[in-house]
């Protein structure tokens, strides 16, 4: 026979994976909509850039010197997709254009040769035609920009070997070159501090989007799993039958951490699709982190592991406490969306500061929250700081003692049937 | 012989509310005891606490000599309890859920997987069990948890509405389960219902409740003819002073 744990565990697992609204929301949808908005920022992107290559710019060319045709045939050496045309009224070509797919009308008016090459600036009218107002269109209509500023370098460098003929143009242009080095826990690596600080950004990041991401869905699951139990009215069989009350916890609490890590694995692949879709935290090189003392020690994955277990165990637990409350799904939901602000607020803090800048008295607001010592010990774990950790990890677990200890009195008394939220009406006098 | 109910001067309060007001009575072992009366009478209330799902703020209750509030535990390995319009997990199919609700009873698998086809054979859902819950209409499931109610061979089974929302058709098949199970076991029945004749069908003895007290106790034949009516219907509104 199975244990009545593993019996309570298995039923809460299947109930909860086999309940579409579950499946979909907290483990399909972070796997597919996650990666469907890369996908679909990344082909924007693609759009975008598709745009800018096929753009086709129209020149009219109102000077005749040298510098102008010089101009005409830097464009083409960069296989721009060029169409010259007759000299007219601004207005009357710029309408003819608008008839094209012709997005940029460069206008290269008379002196233009002569101010170049008398020391003045030579200058170009670029006229935008847009069509729409959307990204795509915007990046056409820049097209100009970048051919132009390749040939302002042509003529920089030529100017500058002409001053400087024993001399590389590219050593009078940026005559310094920095070379970086960081000192970082006691030993020089040979990287800048830009790179040290990405890495640093996406640790930042990443832990805390994790950590809330993980805590929210728990709640959210533990929530629901108690909820369709006093909705279905199955939690008074279940209370009835020979069975400890707090194996019917420990039973809701497992099948709620499988469930909720099925969901955050979900969420953090589907969040690295989109994150490899859009853009990179990491910085470009390959480094090994290990060498640089960034990775994680046996001990601090040790330490994190602790801080996660606890964490959510707190967590799910929080969640029953609050939706014992409830009367239905719909009410629990209700009932825990404030108390996510005390994932969210310390998640979304952290990931752009450190506590210690913050003002003193948000430091102590920021301490106030369970959740606020989870985020500094995964932090923590990373720089090697295992006296944070120790620290976080003994707060969150008293935490976690308190809740767990009230989630248990509840279940092991009426309560658990008769709670329920009311707000009391004030007496009136006769 | 050792009571299956003794129920003393109970009371319950739920803040300003008294839903049970010194409730007294006692079941034999074997009979099928109905509890009838108006919405708000106490009914659900005093099978709750016979169910240990609440405490009583005053009295006792005692099931086969275990009081209720002291012995929670050896007391819920001898009854089942059937809350009024109750579900059942609705992503588990019927039999999935019959074997869970077994496990918990029998360290066995024969035992166990006997039980799991006598509530089969209560059920009457056949080939069906194999479905999920959740595609099983309400009558469906009620004789889902009727069966589930009775496969452990319970010493008392306490069914609160037993028929309750169902149609004739589903509301007499769970009655002649009912009667036929204690027939055959022995089972002791502790019943609410609103449904008179169902309780004249069903109950070997009757108590009348109305804001938490007894009005009148005794078999369906003894409170027609103290009334002098012809069915309970009539005496229920007699006691009640609807009539």
């Amino acid at each position: 026979m199975p244990s009545a744990l593993s019996n309570l565990v298995k039923k809460e697992i299947k109930e909860m994976l086999r309940d579409p609204k579950i499946l979909l929301g907290m483990v399909l949808m972070p796997l597919i909509v996650f990666p469907i908005m890369g996908a679909a920022i990344n082909m924007s992107t693609s759009t975008i850039e598709k745009s800018m290559r096929t753009a086709t710019l129209a020149v009219m060319k109102l000077d005749h010197g040298p510098m102008a045709d010089q101009l005409i045939a830097s464009f083409k050496a960069l296989n721009v997709s060029l169409l010259e045309i007759q000299a007219s009224p601004i207005n009357e070509a710029i309408r003819n254009l608008e008839k094209t797919n012709i997005t940029t009308l460069i206008v290269i008016p008379p002196g233009f040769t002569e101010n170049l090459t008398s020391g003045l600036k030579g200058e170009l009218d670029v006229y935008a035609i847009l069509r729409s107002i959307s990204l795509s269109e915007g990046a056409k209509a820049s097209a100009a920009n970048a051919p132009i500023s390749i040939y302002e370098k042509t003529l920089v460098y030529q100017a500058v070997k002409q001053a400087f003929p024993d001399r590389k143009p590219e050593n009078v242009l940026d005559p310094i070159a920095v070379k970086s080095y960081v000192m970082f826990r006691g030993r020089l690596l040979n990287i800048s501090p830009e790179f040290l600080q990405g890495i640093f950004m996406s640790q930042s990041f990443g832990f805390p989007m994790v950590i809330m991401l993980l805590l929210i869905s728990a709640m959210q699951i533990a929530a629901t799993s108690i909820s369709i139990e006093k909705e279905e009215k199955t939690l008074e069989t279940l209370l009835t039958l020979p069975v400890r009350r707090l194996s019917i916890l420990a039973g809701k609490l497992a099948g709620s951490i499988v469930v909720a890590a099925a969901g955050a694995i979900a969420a953090i692949i589907g969040v690295n699709f989109y994150a490899a879709s859009i853009f990179s935290f990491a910085p470009a090189g390959s480094v090994d982190l290990a060498e640089l003392g960034l990775s994680l020690s046996p001990l601090a994955y040790f330490l994190l592991g602790v801080t996660m277990f606890v964490t959510i165990i707190s967590a799910l637990a929080l969640a029953i406490c609050i939706a014992v409350f409830s009367e239905n799904v719909r009410e629990a939901q209700s009932l825990i969306g404030p108390f996510s602000l005390i994932v969210i607020l310390p998640s979304l803090v952290l990931m752009f500061a450190d506590i210690d800048v913050l003002p003193f008295y948000f430091q102590i607001i920021l301490y106030l929250m369970p959740y606020t010592h989870s985020i500094l010990a995964s932090k923590a774990a990373f720089i090697g700081d295992y006296i944070t950790m120790l620290r976080s990890i003994a707060c969150i677990s008293l935490f976690t003692i308190v809740v767990l200890y009230i989630a248990a009195k509840i279940f092991t008394t009426e309560k658990v049937i008769t709670a329920r939220l009311t707000l009391r009406k004030p007496k009136i006098r006769q | 012989m050792e009571n299956a109910i003794e129920i003393i001067n109970l009371h319950k309060r739920f803040g300003e509310v008294k839903a049970l007001d010194g409730l007294s009575f006692t079941v034999r072992p074997g009979e099928i005891y109905g509890l009838i009366g108006p919405n708000g009478a106490g009914k659900t209330t005093a099978l709750r606490i016979l169910a240990t799902l609440i405490k009583p703020s005053a009295g006792s209750a005692r099931i086969f000599g275990l009081d209720v509030e002291k012995n929670p535990n050896d007391v819920r390995r001898i009854i089942s309890y059937l809350p009024e319009e109750a579900g059942a997990y609705k992503n588990l199919s019927g039999l999935e859920y019959l074997e869970f609700m077994a496990a918990f009873y029998f360290a066995n698998k024969e035992e166990a997987q006997e039980s799991i086809l006598e509530a089969a054979r209560i059920s009457g859902l056949g080939k069906r069990l194999k479905d999920k819950v959740k595609t099983y209409s309400k009558g469906m499931t009620r004789r889902l948890l009727i069966a589930r109610a009775l496969m452990m061979k319970p010493r008392l089974a306490i069914l609160d509405e037993p028929t309750s929302g169902l149609d004739i058709i589903h509301a007499h098949h769970i009655r002649r389960v009912i009667q036929n199970y204690v027939e055959k076991h022995g089972v002791t029945v502790m019943l609410s219902s609103h449904n008179m004749l169902e309780v004249e069908f069903l109950c070997t003895r009757v108590a009348l409740i109305n804001r938490g007290r007894i009005l009148i106790e005794g078999t369906p034949d003894e409170i027609k003819s103290r009334y002098g009516v012809d069915n309970l219907e009539e005496a229920f509104m007699e006691a009640t002073g609807s009539a």
